[in-house]
């Protein structure tokens, strides 16, 4: 039996932009365009919730309903950070992962949980590993398949988890506007709701002469299986290593450039080890800063060639330390240095060449 | 590296070692024909700072004095500077924006230029014809003041030194994190000229007999700084046959013509090249250099992202191929004069096509030793060495 839990992070973008700048926590912040042209809701707050705001909203009418509202502008490559943050805390718990969005995707709780009840624990322990790591917030939906899991992790936002076990999937989903079932998009909807039906359960139960007649074709028999909770698909997974990082969570808060430069060099030492070990060389070396409020920030310097040598990745760590550094200064309460670019050959340089 | 670099200038604006010598004045006015302004602006402006830290580096400084106006930029590392003839009603200087300046110089319509500066306003007027410009300017006090160029010069035969750069500076580093291997190593001695260049991956070694006698000196020079020499000399130096050469503690002086280019002088210790060059090899044979350039061409192609280009030596023939993940392969053979036992030796493509296109002559010279030692491609003259260190190929 498979058991298959879907995350979603809870308000992301915006849950981001709370921890950069903590004020805006208790304000109704909209990430996403221009109110005053044509931009769109990306991710509003639950302050913002409140006032009916929501994603895909146009922003002119979210400033309407609500003209407090803070609007800023997405930062991606600032998401993108924290995202490889989330999932290295959820590879850590589950390591089978097929990540679908910056703030979503799928785990194979199959091989680490026997039954439903062990799988409630481990979706805990995945939230509890996330928010420890990035003090972000999701939710879960643990079931037999995908589908199930997608919708049952919408249930209890925010950082809800809900577990549908094996044997309920239909009558868990059957409530449901059929609008919530992923793959019905507005033109499937208009069409059932022409033919009078509302409901998942509704599309679950309808003939094959029925389904005929109002979705034609696979499409039709795909929902109706989907509504009843079945889908085949498995998970896509991304396993091949593109990276290794080593990273160090400090007891207290480091200012001491010479201390942090030295744990980068310490890491750099066994970067070089592994790399070594495994014949490969890495032409991009990744310095990570974690301030003391948590937020992250990383940098990066590609070469012309790949390497392999300790040194070499410690010097380009501390170089870029003192970049993010002077970006933003700050006590940090963590530092990582990562390679990736790896390949399985290495340009040999002059100190080896006699 | 920027950090540093913007540390020294402030320090050194606080402190007033390079406080410009030239005082705000009544005004200047002067009158120039515009090709001619056109044509000075392009010598000096690839001295203008590009990084923005320090404002009046992004500027050019003009200066009116008995008939002549002179313009100069620097980025604290390289500075260039020359002349053109003026008529000049009120001597003066301002620093005006370069790259605004470029750009607008080229579009003016009428050949004669006049710009007057008013240091009560602070405004450069450009009038050409019927146009008109007003542009802010930054004070000429705080123009840095360029190391003086009335050294000790020596005359270098242009053709030679210009050659010399050529062959060796795409072997400089541009990592800025080992500025020693930015530079090229210039030295001097008895009837020669050698330049070394080494980004640690290859390294590059020319030696140019020189007619006249040298100064003795050994000086690693901003590689980028002599690249800057080599675009100025055709144009500016035109009718010399020579290049002034005055060389201080911590910078070089280089005159062509009109031209001046100052450039620092880096601190550190060049790698010891002899001691990396080998003397013995287990391969030695020559190539057709034309049709080894074509093949390393052809095939480099396909190998991207840093994909090696292998190079497989059997009975008779040479064969070149890559191979690139997701993307496809390429391979070609040409005919060698290589016997005994087959082997394969990796190199990255860039690399290896630099050093073919280095060598001069009909030739390459090819020296091996094995694929984890180093390899060298030699001038027919054996005047010129480029040594390429190898891929090491997995399994």
């Amino acid at each position: 039996m498979a058991i298959v839990a879907h995350l979603d992070l809870d308000a992301f973008f915006a849950a981001v932009e709370e921890l950069e700048n903590p004020e805006l926590r208790r304000r109704a912040l909209v990430v996403g365009g221009d109110p005053r042209s044509r931009g769109v809701v990306a991710t509003a707050n639950y302050v913002a919730r409140q006032f009916g705001i929501h994603s895909a909203m146009s922003c002119a009418e979210a400033l309407r309903r609500c003209p407090e509202a803070v609007f800023v502008r997405p930062r991606h490559t600032l998401y993108r950070e924290y995202s490889a943050e989330v999932w290295t805390a959820i590879r850590e718990v589950v390591p089978v992962v097929e990540r679908t969005g910056l703030d979503e995707g799928y785990l194979d709780l199959t091989p680490l949980a026997a039954d439903f009840g062990r799988a409630r624990a481990l979706a805990e322990a995945v939230r509890t590993s996330v928010r420890a790591a990035t003090s972000l917030s999701c939710s879960l939906g643990v079931a037999p398949t995908k589908v199930v899991a997608k919708v049952a992790s919408d249930r209890r936002k925010p950082g809800g988890i809900t577990v549908v076990p094996a044997g309920t999937e239909a009558a868990f989903l059957a409530p449901f506007p059929v609008r919530v079932l992923p793959g019905v998009g507005p033109r499937a909807e208009e069409r059932l709701h022409a033919a009078g039906i509302v409901t998942i359960g509704g599309l679950g139960v309808l003939s094959d002469l029925d389904l005929r007649a109002i979705l034609p074709g696979q499409v039709g028999r795909l929902l109706r299986d989907r509504a009843l909770g079945i889908d085949p698909r498995g998970l896509e997974l991304t396993s091949e290593r593109i990276s290794i990082s080593v990273e160090e969570t400090f007891e207290r808060d480091l200012r001491e450039r010479d201390l942090l430069h030295a744990e980068l060099r310490r890491m750099a030492d066994r970067l070089g080890e592994y790399l070594q070990r495994d014949g490969l060389s890495a032409r991009t070396v990744t310095t990570k800063l974690r301030y003391a409020d948590f937020s992250i920030r990383s940098r990066s310097a590609s070469l012309p060639v790949g390497i392999d040598d300790a040194e070499r990745i410690g010097e380009l760590a501390c170089s870029l330390l003192d970049r993010g550094l002077r970006d933003r200064p700050g006590a940090l309460r963590l530092v990582g240095v990562g390679v990736s670019g790896l390949s399985g050959y290495r340009q040999l340089t002059l100190e080896e060449a006699s | 590296m920027d950090r540093e670099t913007t540390a020294e200038i402030e320090r050194e604006l606080d402190e007033g070692g390079i406080a410009a010598g030239v005082e705000d004045s009544p005004g200047m006015k002067i009158t120039v024909a515009r090709d001619e302004l056109v044509a000075k602006l392009g010598v000096v402006s690839r001295a203008v700072s590009s990084r923005g830290t320090v404002q009046v580096l992004s500027g050019i400084l003009l200066s009116a004095e008995s008939g002549v106006l002179s313009l100069a930029a620097t980025d604290m590392e390289l500075s260039l500077r020359t002349t053109l003839a003026a008529q000049v009603e009120g001597d003066g200087a301002v620093v005006v924006p370069g790259r605004l300046l470029v750009d607008l110089a080229r579009l003016l319509p009428a050949s004669e230029v006049t710009i007057e500066y008013r240091p009560d306003e602070g405004i450069a007027h450009v009038v050409c014809g019927t146009a008109g410009y007003r542009l802010n300017t930054y004070s000429a006090e705080d123009f840095p003041r360029l190391p003086p160029v009335d050294a000790q010069l020596h005359a270098i035969g242009r053709v030679a030194l210009l050659e010399t750069i050529s062959r060796v500076a795409r072997s400089a580093s541009r990592d800025e994190s080992r500025p020693v291997l930015t530079g090229i190593l210039v030295r001097f001695e008895a009837g020669k000229l050698v330049m070394v260049a080494t980004d640690s991956y290859r390294l590059s070694v020319k030696e140019t007999e020189l007619d006249a006698t040298a100064p003795e000196l050994e000086a690693i020079i901003p590689a980028r700084a002599l690249q800057e020499l080599s675009r100025l000399s055709p144009t500016a130096g035109a009718g010399s046959d020579t290049v002034e050469l005055g060389v201080h503690e911590n910078h070089v002086v280089f005159g062509t013509g009109d031209a001046w280019l100052t450039t620092r002088r880096i601190d550190g210790q060049f790698p010891n090249y002899r001691q990396l060059l080998p003397e013995t090899f287990e391969v030695e044979l020559a190539i057709a250099r034309v049709e080894l350039a074509d093949v390393v061409r052809r095939v480099s192609v396909m190998a991207q992202r840093n994909s090696p280009l292998r190079l497989r030596f059997a009975e008779g023939e040479l064969t070149v191929s890559a191979q690139t993940q997701d993307v496809g392969e390429a391979k070609e053979s040409l005919p060698v004069s290589y016997t005994g036992e087959e082997f394969v030796i990796g190199f990255n493509a860039d690399f290896l096509r630099d050093g073919v296109d280095s060598i001069v002559g009909d030739d390459v010279q090819v020296k091996l030793i094995n694929p984890l030692r180093p390899a060298i491609l030699v001038d027919p003259t054996g005047d010129f060495t480029y040594l390429i260190m190898p891929i090491r190929l997995a399994g």
